[in-house]
């Protein structure tokens, strides 16, 4: 589903962000990429958005090769990913309907099909009665949650999630990886990228640890590995 | 998807935009008017400058005097002969009598002339051709063509006011007046596509988590970009209404005020704005809002790079 061979990335001028890089994801696996703050995790969510471009190396998500996508290709590339990322929040003015279905109209898609989609990711992420709230009058964890459906309005065969329990209480945090468990249950690929200890040693899946821009260590049921 | 749906999604958001920075759109839509009032006050100063020179243009004639003796026949073949020349744009043929009452109606306020007509027992004056060109630069043609021995020997004086000079200052006025304006106009529309530039960019500021939402959930670039070049278009054509109304109401204002400069004759401002509105309207409308929208595509471009 998701192949990095041998990547490399630079940021101007010769800051070091991932040094040849190689990992496979198949589709259908919940994989943790996990590493201390500056290792590069982050990086790799945003070259698989296209938000960055490599410096070297091939990048291919779903048998499409990324590595060199145009500007035009990138919306539908965005479109079949789903993201979560830290800064990357609610709009305050919109209630949860609205910022739902505000990803689903800037994709043009039609109205009848926005009214049909929206209360089916709402009911996924266990929002469907709060719909006509705005972001302030909800818990942290319920904003991730929402956060969460509307990354998943357009079916997406991946979910990336950068830190999505950042400043959650435990409660709140439990919630959401068991969200991302029932995603990738529905068969969606999740790569879920965390410094969070608890977590990673929880959910008993593949871990790939990062350090310094490289792959430490990469286990089909892994824990978290600190760094020595 | 329908196209209407999109175009109106489109709409509001560039709506949005507006209200959300209504001081800044109308200071926007000030110098927009400003820009556009620049040109229209170019254009109109031409069209006085044009009627003004055709005014005096229209003055021109050269009055053929004939001797009292000269007969009806003579007269009328220097009438026909002069008429149906090319250059000859009309030939009006005074009779003696018509010839007296002209030069009285002219000298009305002067006791002396018409006393000293009064002493004389008979009319002085004989028929009397005026004749006007299509052409100014025909008139040297005419008097040649006036030297015709079918009847020069009947013509007593002619009389020819060419008011050379003072159309050559007219024509001077209006190439200073042009090159002056251009330049005027070429500074008020290099501010305005600087100030749209501007305000897009603040626009912009104020949505940037939006943007960056949209490009992460995979709007293309032209939905991202399409509201903002369709908020300058709004202000263009909020500017053009405004610009509209006023050149209207200025140009009714003015026209009675110089009517004084043409001798009482309408100057035509008026007419030529109310007659032109349209391709006015719509050249104006569309040179605006292609520098604005581009303006505007311009300003969006810098956050649409990844
Ligand atoms: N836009 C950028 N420009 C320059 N350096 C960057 C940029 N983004 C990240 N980096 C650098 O690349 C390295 C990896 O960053 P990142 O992928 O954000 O790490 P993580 O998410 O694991 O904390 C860090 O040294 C960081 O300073
Ligand atoms: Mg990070």
């Amino acid at each position: 589903m998701i192949q990095l061979e041998h990547i490399s990335k630079i940021y101007p001028p010769d800051v070091r962000g991932l040094r040849d890089v190689n990992m496979h994801i198949r589709p259908g696996e919940f994989v943790s990429i996990v590493g201390q703050s500056g290792a590069g995790k982050t990086t790799i969510a945003r070259l698989l958005i296209a938000e960055e471009r490599p410096t070297r190396g091939k990048i291919s998500i779903g048998g499409w090769e990324i590595t060199n996508i145009s500007r035009r290709d990138i919306p539908y590339l965005r479109r079949q990913i789903g993201v979560v990322f830290q800064d990357f929040k609610l709009l305050p003015k919109k209630t949860v309907y609205e910022n739902v279905a505000f990803a689903l109209e800037v994709a043009t898609v039609a109205s009848s099909r926005i009214r049909e989609i929206v209360p089916q990711v709402l009911k996924i992420v266990g929002l469907d009665e709060k719909g006509k709230r705005f972001p302030q009058q909800l818990s942290g964890g319920e904003q991730q949650r929402v956060v969460i459906a509307r990354s998943l309005v357009h079916r997406p065969k991946v979910l990336i999630a950068d830190e999505p329990t950042g400043n959650l209480d435990t409660i709140s945090m439990r919630e959401i990886i068991d969200l991302l468990e029932k995603i990738n249950s529905f068969g969606t690929t999740v790569v879920l990228v965390t410094h969070n200890r608890e977590v990673v040693n929880a959910l008993r899946r593949r871990v790939i640890t990062l350090s310094d821009g490289r792959v430490v260590s990469d286990q089909a049921e892994g824990k978290y590995l600190l760094p020595t | 998807m329908s196209f209407f749906v999109t175009f109106w999604r489109i709409f509001l958001a560039a709506w949005k935009h507006f209200t959300r920075n209504l001081w800044l759109s109308l200071t926007t839509i000030f110098v927009l008017i400003l820009a556009l009032l620049s040109v229209n006050v170019l254009i109109g100063v031409n069209v006085l400058l044009t009627h003004a020179t055709q005014n005096l243009e229209n003055k021109i004639d050269v009055s053929v005097y004939f001797s009292p003796s000269t007969t009806p026949a003579v007269l009328e073949q220097a009438r026909f002969f002069m008429s149906g020349l090319p250059q000859v744009k009309s030939a009006q043929l005074l009779t003696a009598n018509e010839a007296l009452a002209a030069f009285k109606a002219r000298h009305a306020g002067d006791k002396k002339i018409l006393g000293a007509l009064d002493e004389l027992n008979e009319n002085p004056l004989g028929a009397t051709l005026i004749l006007k060109a299509r052409k100014t630069d025909n008139y040297p043609f005419l008097l040649k063509a006036l030297k015709n021995p079918q009847f020069d020997f009947a013509i007593s004086s002619q009389n020819y006011e060419d008011h050379a000079n003072t159309i050559a200052r007219v024509q001077s006025v209006s190439r200073s007046v042009q090159l002056f304006g251009a330049g005027l106009v070429l500074i008020f529309i290099l501010f305005s596509v600087l100030i749209v530039f501007n305000t897009i960019r603040v626009a912009i500021y104020t949505q940037r988590e939006e943007i960056g939402i949209m490009r992460l959930v995979g709007a293309s670039s032209s939905y991202v970009r399409l509201p903002f070049v369709f908020e300058g278009i709004f202000l263009a054509l909020i500017a053009l209404v405004f610009t509209g109304t006023i050149v209207v109401a200025l140009s009714a204002y003015i026209d009675p005020r110089l009517a004084s400069v043409f001798d009482g004759a309408n100057p035509g401002l008026s007419a030529y704005f109310v007659g032109n509105a349209l391709i006015l309207t719509i050249t104006e409308g569309i040179a605006l809002a292609s520098l604005v929208g581009f303006s505007s595509w311009a300003a969006v471009g810098k956050y649409l790079k990844r």
